[in-house]
């Protein structure tokens, strides 16, 4: 077939994009938009499919809300700077191209292929009561008997076991996408910066964190998102000693059995990430009088 | 020519390999850890196979997904799956789905009580294959500080306090196990154990004096129970570990135990309150779904399934108990031996109050029992009786809402 005929047959050159488009769209609509509505139905209507508010009324009465929110509010504001500041000391560092930067880079970005599980489950074998971190400090001889740490009297240590973990297992991703905003920032600029007499710290605050503001935003978009529906490593780690969100909405569906509980936790999840994600686009926002890039 | 003729052979070859063994899809609530998954397909099923030629590709499933599909099936007119095992609990909530399973024939003798646990409605839901139960493992170094006066076979639980007292004061640990964590089987221990055993029902008191009474016994056991507790699902690891020296679990979830350290532990009836010794008997059965689409071979394999040698070889496997009177007298010896043991006297201790696991209104009530359970006892809060009112209220409208009536030992 050539030319002319494929566009006889898409029509004009300007509706190919469309066509493009079309099988991502029609994913995007069977396996994202649909499930959604469908969530959204299931937290507003009973089962005669009448609206009604029982479900957030119920959702704001359980036991677990109050301090599911609290905890995932206390999670993502602690995770998500911590990590942003780790993954930019690392990126620049990488950046350097220093000898074994490489290597480095895929030994920091090896819990990417760790399940979220898997990776709870790992720190979980360490803070155990006979775990490995108990035990170092048994054959030091700190401790003569084992300590408790994941223990319901404990639940600062427990939250913080969270923290520790995810930040390990997490942090890769943001990483990533710092590392390929910096190799996307010309050297020409750089080299411009140096020759008008920019110190290091000076080339970093007003040449390379500017230019990263793109991979920063959407990094923090994702890792934010992420952080916002993070359970596996809660479980794995505190079961359900620290509660968090998106794991009471797992626990509606899984033990207890209620589509609706489940989805109205989902609903309230899905309505915290897209004001998360207004919020960054406009804080990150091209400001009057920048030049955009 | 030649070539024609090894085509040919080849496309019989293909032909019995496709059409010549008949084959059926098991999908199962039980044996769905990956361990006891893998000793169905190369222990159980070989055997079967051998003597029927019958395939059987054995899918576990988890409770949600089990539910979801089968009534899809039955909803959609058609379906892919021809057997299916779960609890008592798992066919009351897929009834709807099942077909009379009445003239099935039985590899064994299975009593009339027994048997009867099956009919739901007008029809035999499904055939009993196992049943299981929970009680306590304890390990021996723990004999040497229980209470005068206490004798392990008859064990209250104002005993067990003062026994896992004793070990508190005397060696500084926690050393009772109660499992706690979101996949355990908690709830089971308050609905089942505790509440039939303090105030001789599981819902009908469920805010009574007796059951505050109980909360508050409760809090005062916990104070010597290890508190990573919360995260733990099954008590095996713990006991074999050392963490904890008297645990309470189900035997499927003990076993290993007994099975790595056959010398430590012993298995004892779990203890009684003021009302009697609670403890629930947990069924799982065999049904056919009525979309099955090869009922003549499902029936094949329900029949092998029943028959003494399976149910020898499934206690064996993953230590459920045989529902079969001649396999119930068979039992092997080493841990599971012990386990009987155990089962057998709890089952038939004089004090018994039988409870049932609710069927047919969810799985939300679990909830109302495990909340309760947070806020009093780990979150340490008092007892309170507007919480406990309000929770009664919630538990009782779900069995309203639902239409079931309540399970045993609430309809002597």
């Amino acid at each position: 077939m050539n030319n002319y005929k494929l566009q006889r047959l898409l029509g004009t050159d300007t509706l190919l994009p469309y066509w493009l488009l079309l099988p991502s769209f029609l994913y995007l609509l069977v396996f994202f938009m649909s499930p959604l509505v469908n969530a959204i139905g299931l937290a507003f209507r009973t089962d005669n499919g009448v609206f009604t508010m029982q479900y957030f009324l119920q959702l704001f009465h359980d036991l677990n809300f109050g301090s599911a929110l609290k905890y995932t509010f206390l999670l993502v504001a602690i995770i998500v700077p911590v990590q942003l500041v780790t993954a930019l000391v690392i990126a620049l560092l990488v950046n350097t191209g220093f000898k074994g930067s490489r290597f480095f880079l895929y030994i920091c970005t090896i819990p990417l292929g760790i399940a979220d599980l898997a990776a709870g489950l790992i720190w979980l074998s360490i803070f155990a009561q006979h775990g490995y971190l108990n035990s170092a400090l048994y054959s030091l001889g700190v401790i003569n008997k084992p300590i408790y740490f994941i223990s319901y009297h404990n639940i600062s240590f427990v939250f913080w076991a969270i923290v520790i973990a995810e930040h390990w297992r997490a942090t890769a991703i943001v990483l990533v996408n710092l590392v390929a905003g910096l190799q996307m920032i010309s050297k020409d600029y750089l080299e411009a910066a140096e020759v008008l007499g920019a110190r290091p710290w000076q080339r970093l605050r007003y040449v390379i964190l500017p230019l990263l503001k793109p991979a920063i935003q959407s990094a923090l978009i994702i890792r934010t998102i992420l952080a916002i529906q993070m359970f596996a490593v809660v479980i794995a780690l505190g079961g359900q000693l620290v509660p968090v969100l998106a794991g009471e909405s797992y626990f509606w569906y899984s033990l207890y059995r209620s589509y609706h509980m489940a989805a109205t936790y989902a609903v309230l999840l899905m309505a915290l990430s897209i004001i998360i994600t207004w919020f960054y686009m406009w804080f990150f926002r091209p400001k009057a009088g920048m030049v955009e890039r | 020519m030649k070539k024609w003729i090894v085509v040919l052979l080849l496309i019989a070859g293909a032909s019995v390999l496709v059409f010549g063994a008949p084959k059926i899809t098991w999908l199962s609530t039980q044996f769905r850890p990956i361990e006891e998954a893998q000793w169905v397909r190369q222990t159980l099923l070989p055997p079967f196979t051998q003597d029927t030629g019958v395939d059987v590709t054995f899918i576990g499933s988890e409770y949600a997904p089990f539910v979801d599909r089968l009534l899809a099936e039955a909803k959609a007119g058609k379906g892919t799956i021809d057997v299916v095992a779960g609890l008592q609990g798992d066919f009351a909530d897929t009834f709807s789905a099942m077909s009379d399973v009445s003239d099935i024939a039985v590899g064994g003798t299975i009593s009339p009580g027994i048997m009867k646990l099956g009919q739901m409605g007008a029809i035999q839901a499904y055939i009993p294959m196992m049943q299981a139960t929970y009680l306590m493992a304890v390990n021996k170094k723990a004999l040497a500080y229980l209470p005068e006066g206490a004798d392990i076979w008859s064990l209250t639980y104002d005993q067990l306090l003062a026994w896992a007292k004793n070990i508190y004061d005397k060696t500084g640990e926690q050393k009772l196990g109660i499992p706690a964590g979101p996949g355990s089987l908690l709830a089971r221990f308050i609905h089942g154990y505790l509440y039939p055993a303090f105030t001789g029902y599981q819902v009908i008191k469920f805010d009574s004096p007796e059951a505050v009474t109980m909360w508050k016994f409760m809090k005062e056991l916990w104070q010597y129970v290890n508190p990573a507790a919360p995260t733990w699902d099954s008590m095996d690891t713990p006991l074999l570990s050392g963490d904890v020296w008297i645990a309470w679990d189900h035997t499927a979830r003990l076993k290993q135990a007994f099975v790595e350290q056959l010398d430590d532990f012993i298995a004892i009836p779990s203890p009684a309150g003021p009302a009697g010794r609670g403890f629930i008997t947990v069924m799982a059965g065999l049904g056919i779904p009525k979309t099955s689409p090869n009922r003549e071979d499902a029936a094949k394999l329900i029949k092998y399934l029943t028959s003494p040698a399976a149910q020898v070889a499934i206690l064996q496997g993953v230590g459920f108990f045989p529902v079969a009177e001649e396999a119930a007298g068979a039992v092997p010896s080493g841990a599971l031996q012990i386990l009987a043991k155990g089962v057998t006297a709890q089952a038939s201790s004089p004090d018994a109050i039988a409870s049932f696991i609710p069927g047919g209104i969810g799985n939300e009530y679990k909830k109302i029992y495990t909340d309760t359970f947070t806020k009093f006892v780990i979150q340490g809060k008092l007892v309170d009786i507007q919480y406990l009112l309000d929770q009664g209220r919630a538990l009782r409208e779900m069995y309203l809402k639902a239409g079931v009536s309540y399970p045993a030992p609430d309809n002597k």
